[in-house]
């Protein structure tokens, strides 16, 4: 028994030394992490009185601007200091981590982000403090914000949530391969997906490409994202199925399009193997950093024949939050004016504050504002539905879809049942 | 008595199988040196990058993931050692001792390890955060949710393995049970005891769900979770992944090494006789 | 004399396992107990009304006082646009119902802690039954008359909450259980649970006994030869997932390309796409995960097999094959059980694999128990319809750790 103890302990001190040797900073656990926080700075000079601390559940932010977001709060407010708990990167992952704090009651974090469509379940579930107060206090109306974002969070006459920062899907099409004329007509969004279908057809194998449209098809959240432009926000289930059908069976998307997600869109798309592509405005940074093949002066943006869907993070309050004044304080901060300017900015984020569209800080940072196209997206946005058991819905939606797009099931009972989800 | 022929045939198909084994492994080591351009499409397929590169390892050594390994270090072995122990004490008395209700604890034991671990995360992450042990190195103890099941059933079918005889001797000289039990027994099960560490030692090192509920800051995070945040909104840094899967399996299998080598002697020693 | 030291002696028998009883209580079954207790309600955390386990009937007062102040801020919204005096009347009615109401909550309901959700007795409940009533009639009749209204839709919406506050018991019997029993979903993840579990626990017995006989041999290099063979084992599930999903990538990964240039596959794109191929790309990640395990536990088993008995069967004159059959896989029944039921009981639960590797399609069809479990608990929170079909799935691989007893005929414990 001595033996295996001193091996293990052996093996453990060794490791310890090893590991503990490229980390020096943390060998003491109970000190604060190596990395620069911006809260302890800001805190240091301004106020050396307790402020009460606030907690904010958000997920890292592979720019400054959240850093930058805190610091201008530390900074300016008198009562509170915010730290940030920085939550996985898998959605997923981050939705049930929420959820087992908060459905103990737990007032762990008091500002909360979330993906725009946990929004309804967490309201319907009691966790969140309805924001309308905050509103009127501020002096501000729902149509200061985004709209897509906001209807988000409204659940049963009550709104619970204000933008962190909206998203949309849109398409993106190489304008070095593009006529100018087609250009333009994608660009007004008249035109219908058997258009996009004939110009993916045409314009494939131009300029090196292989493909002539890529887009979310695997079986995921994606999916029905795709599926509600598809079917122009659920107007037409059945026609927009029949036609995301054809672009499948079509030769101008990858054989595996069903298996797409974001990832693979913009690998497809970046590498110059597409002609167009459907997704988000982080993909207009990646090409615009001029680390891939098709670069920023290569892209156009155009809306979707049948509106973009709104996708995106949103901000609110725990319920149980333990300090709730401190909270409402710190969300319409970073929802208002000031920090979503530090985050448009800072991160080229899209502002959830609808003044900032025109201001013009936002518009030098943010490039893709200026854009006709892409400003047209922004003007025909959809929402998926809000409600309690979304992501119950949404989980019928991609099964049935994906059944009948794999070919293992039939068109009218994926449209019946699709329809009927949604009623 | 085998010929220099078959000798060699075994070899080449024991290469060969290595070879398969190790492939996917191979092939991510090799990814992790090539560019983010060229992890994606016709160079995908190329077996070295044709820009080799450090940079992921870089941006990997800039987050935390060196706490991070340190942790899941920590916490995997302090489990390992306690849930070894305990489960050497369990088995002992199961395959050697009488007792009233054995069969129910055996059954016990078994049925908990047909529950899917999400169950228990809920209720655990309730009196954690009631006890004030979230972001702690107390994870450590409801681990023997998921390890001490295995551990105490490869222990029963050692300790039964060792032969009776040596025990009664022992009690001919008038050695306590207790005392028995540690200095005739443990050493003769000590593979079995060897074995059951090392799958202790894994079932930790490898699981996610309980570590990202219940240590979700930073300080406390475990290798698997830090990989997890290797990841933005719509994209998996593939290179950084790739490294990090590299750097986390390398100090794996030097423990593995270590161990194995106590298997061996274990045998060759000659300790287990009839 | 002999007495006493036998008292002390059956007793060491509870001190040894005493530890591990008190483990396993707390971190195992007392956790799952709490969860199953779920499965016998109607328990979902989106619900208001059905977000924890109640018996009796209970009134949410917290979102009492809160719809209270949104009526009363609607109603002052209203006030300003109407036009007619009857519409006025009409609001002030509404108000005053509200303050009597208001007070009877803070003489009859709301208890000294301030709890949000307290419970009440059936005269209590017809009342705050009657208060919902009241209140929606009155708005009904508010909003018949002719005005240019601004925010009729959001009141009512709001004024429903009244329904929500009102919570009757959720307790729901075996009604879980028997909608478990004839969903179709169950059906189909149990059926590909069980395929996806018994091949690959097939393939892994398969390769992890041949891997254990290779390892145990004293050949040149073995080291190394262990080495190698327990990377896979190595490398978080959760890492390999990923890892193996670049790899079966239609047009980037290496493995898929090898399999169409083998001709194994069509396209290379095929490999996740059709249900057959994920389920054989499913297990071909998981043979190669886990036959590390699987042969480990049997190496283990193989050196407690005493040499003599292999050189006393060579004396006797019997082959090598002949030596595997008689003398190693006899001793080694014990050790391939458990092996076998570990390996069995964890390929039963998968969830990571399969998560990363297909999120269950296409089409639903490599979706497993844990997956459609998982779906139902965490994503739809829908707690105690997944603690049904969690239990339903424990049940089964019950059946089969059963079946694996009566079958290798193993006797582990002795009595």
């Amino acid at each position: 028994m001595k033996k295996v103890l001193s091996i293990l302990l052996t093996v453990i001190m060794i490791l310890a030394l090893v590991t503990g040797c490229g980390s020096q900073p943390t060998t003491q656990s109970q000190q604060p992490s190596e990395q620069p926080s911006p809260s302890k700075d800001a805190e240091s000079p301004s106020a050396p009185a307790e402020k009460t601390k606030l907690t904010f559940a958000v997920q890292a932010d592979s720019t400054d601007a959240l850093n930058q977001l805190i610091a201008a709060f530390n900074d300016s407010s008198e009562l509170y200091t915010v730290e940030t708990v920085v939550m996985t990167n898998d959605s997923g992952n981050m939705h049930d981590q929420l959820l087992n704090s908060l459905s103990s009651k737990s007032g762990e974090y008091d500002v909360i982000s979330m993906d725009v469509v946990w929004a309804g379940e967490f309201a319907a579930a009691g966790y969140l403090q309805p924001i309308d107060e905050l509103l009127a206090a501020k002096g501000w109306k729902v149509t200061d914000f985004n709209a897509g974002s906001m209807a988000s969070g409204k659940y049963k006459g009550k709104n619970y949530v204000l933008p962190y920062f909206p998203d949309l899907g849109f398409l993106f099409y190489r304008s070095d391969i593009v006529s100018s004329e087609d250009a333009q007509k994608l660009e007004s969004g008249n035109y219908t997906w058997a258009d996009l279908l004939a110009m993916a057809e045409k314009y494939k194998g131009q300029g090196g490409t292989k493909y002539g449209h890529v887009y979310q098809s695997g079986q995921y959240e994606g999916l029905v994202c795709n599926l509600n432009e598809f079917t122009a926000n659920w107007t037409d289930v059945k026609g927009g199925l029949e036609v995301m059908n054809q672009f499948t069976k079509s030769d101008v998307t990858p054989k595996d399009i069903l298996v797409y997600t974001e990832g693979e869109t913009h690998n497809a798309f970046l590498n110059g193997e597409s002609v167009f592509a459907r997704n988000w405005p982080y993909m207009n940074g990646m090409a615009a950093s001029g680390e891939y093949t098709v670069k920023g002066n290569q892209v156009g943006f155009a809306p979707l024949p049948g509106g973009g869907t709104v996708g995106g993070w949103i901000l609110g309050i725990n319920a149980n939050a333990k300090n709730k004044a401190g909270a409402e304080e710190f969300l319409a901060f970073i929802a208002g004016p000031e920090g979503q300017k530090i985050n448009a900015t800072v991160g080229s984020y899209l502002p959830g504050f609808n003044a900032l569209l025109t201001d013009a800080d936002v518009l030098a940072k943010n490039a893709l504002l200026t854009n006709q196209g892409f400003s047209n997206a922004l003007a025909k946005t959809i929402a998926r539905p809000v409600v309690a058991n979304y992501s119950e819905i949404s989980d019928q939606i991609q099964i049935k879809a994906h059944e009948y797009l794999s070919g293992n099931g039939q068109l009218d009972s994926a449209a019946d049942t699709i329809s009927g989800l949604l009623k | 008595m085998q010929t220099a022929k078959t000798s060699k045939t075994i070899m080449t198909v024991i290469i060969l199988y290595l070879l398969i084994i190790a492939f996917p492994f191979i092939w991510v080591t090799l990814t992790s040196f090539k560019p983010e351009s060229e992890i994606w499409g016709q160079s995908a397929l190329k077996l070295f990058a044709d820009q080799p590169t450090m940079e992921h390892y870089e941006a990997l050594f800039k987050t935390t993931i060196l706490n991070s390994l340190k942790n899941s270090f920590i916490i995997a072995s302090i489990t390992t050692i306690y849930v070894t122990l305990i489960a050497s004490f369990c088995s002992y008395a199961i395959a050697r001792l009488k007792f009233k209700f054995k069969k129910v604890l055996v059954a016990v034991i078994l049925a908990t390890s047909m529950f899917p671990q999400m169950i228990v995360v809920g209720p655990i992450y309730r009196t954690f955060v009631k006890l004030g042990w979230t972001n702690s190195f107390y994870i450590t103890l409801p681990y023997s949710m998921i390890t001490l099941p295995v551990a105490t059933f490869i222990l029963i079918t050692h300790f039964a393995k060792v032969p009776v005889e040596m025990e009664e001797s022992a009690y001919i000289d008038g050695a306590s049970k207790i005392r028995t039990f540690f200095r005739i027994i443990l050493p003769l099960a000590m593979p079995g005891i060897f074995t059951s560490a090392i799958m202790t030692f894994i079932g930790v090192w490898n699981e996610f769900l309980l570590s990202l509920t219940l240590n979700s800051d930073e300080k406390f995070r475990t290798a698997t979770v830090a990989i997890s945040f290797l990841r933005g909104q719509f994209q998996i840094f593939w290179g950084q992944v790739t490294a990090a899967t590299v750097i986390l399996t390398i100090p794996t299998l030097i423990i593995v090494i270590l161990f194995q080598k106590q298997i061996i002697s274990g045998i060759t020693s000659g300790a287990v006789k009839e | 004399m002999k007495n006493i030291s036998k008292i002390v002696e059956s007793k060491t028998a509870y001190i040894l396992i005493l530890p591990a009883v008190v483990f396993i209580l707390l971190f195992s079954i007392i956790p799952i107990g709490e969860s199953l207790r779920y499965a016998f309600f109607d328990f979902q955390l989106n619900d208001q009304a059905k977000s924890g386990l109640y018996i009796n009937a209970n009134y949410n007062i917290a979102l009492y006082d809160e719809t209270a102040f949104y009526i009363r801020s609607f109603l002052d919204m209203e006030e300003e646009v109407v036009t007619k005096d009857e519409t006025k009347l009409q609001i002030d009615a509404i108000r005053n119902m509200l303050d009597e109401y208001d007070q009877y909550m803070l003489n009859n309901i709301s208890s000294p802690d301030m709890a949000s959700v307290v419970s009440v007795n059936n005269e209590k409940l017809a009342y705050v039954t009657k208060i919902r009533d009241n209140i929606m009639s009155s708005l009904e009749k508010l909003y018949s008359f002719d005005e240019p209204f601004v925010c009729e839709e959001d009141m009512f919406a709001v004024a429903s909450e009244l329904d929500t506050a009102i919570i009757s018991s959720n307790f729901s019997g075996l009604n879980n259980f028997k909608s478990v029993l004839t969903d179709t979903r169950v059906h189909s993840t149990v059926g590909f649970t069980l395929i996806f579990t018994f091949i690959s626990v097939f393939f892994e017995l398969c390769f992890g006994m041949a891997l254990a006989l290779i390892m145990n041999k004293a050949l040149k290099g073995r080291g190394i030869i262990r080495t190698v063979s327990l990377i896979p084992w190595a490398i978080p599930t959760a890492v390999a997932a990923l890892i193996w999903s670049y790899l079966y990538n239609g047009s980037s990964g290496i493995i898929s390309h090898l399999f169409a240039w083998l001709k194994i596959i069509p396209e290379p794109t095929e490999l996740l796409l059709s249900s057959t191929g994920s389920l054989w790309a499913i297990i071909l990640a998981d043979v190669w995960k886990t036959t590390p395990y699987m042969a480990l536990l049997l190496l283990a088993g193989l050196q407690t097999i005493p040499h003599s008995l292999y050189e006393s069967s060579s004396l006797d004159g019997a082959t090598k094959l002949q030596q595997f059959g008689s003398v190693t896989l006899p001793l080694l029944k014990p050790s391939i059980f458990v092996a076998l039921l570990f390996r069995t009981l964890d390929a039963f639960r998968v969830f990571d694999l399969i998560y990363v590797l297909t999120g269950g399609g296409p089409g639903g069809t490599t979706e497993s128990v844990s997956i459609y479990a998982y779906k139902v608990m965490f994503a739809q929170t829908r707690f105690g319809y997944g603690s049904a079909v969690v239990l339903v799935m424990a049940l089964t691989v019950g059946l089969i750790t059963f079946a694996y007893i009566k079958l290798l005929n193993v006797k582990l414990i002795n009595d």
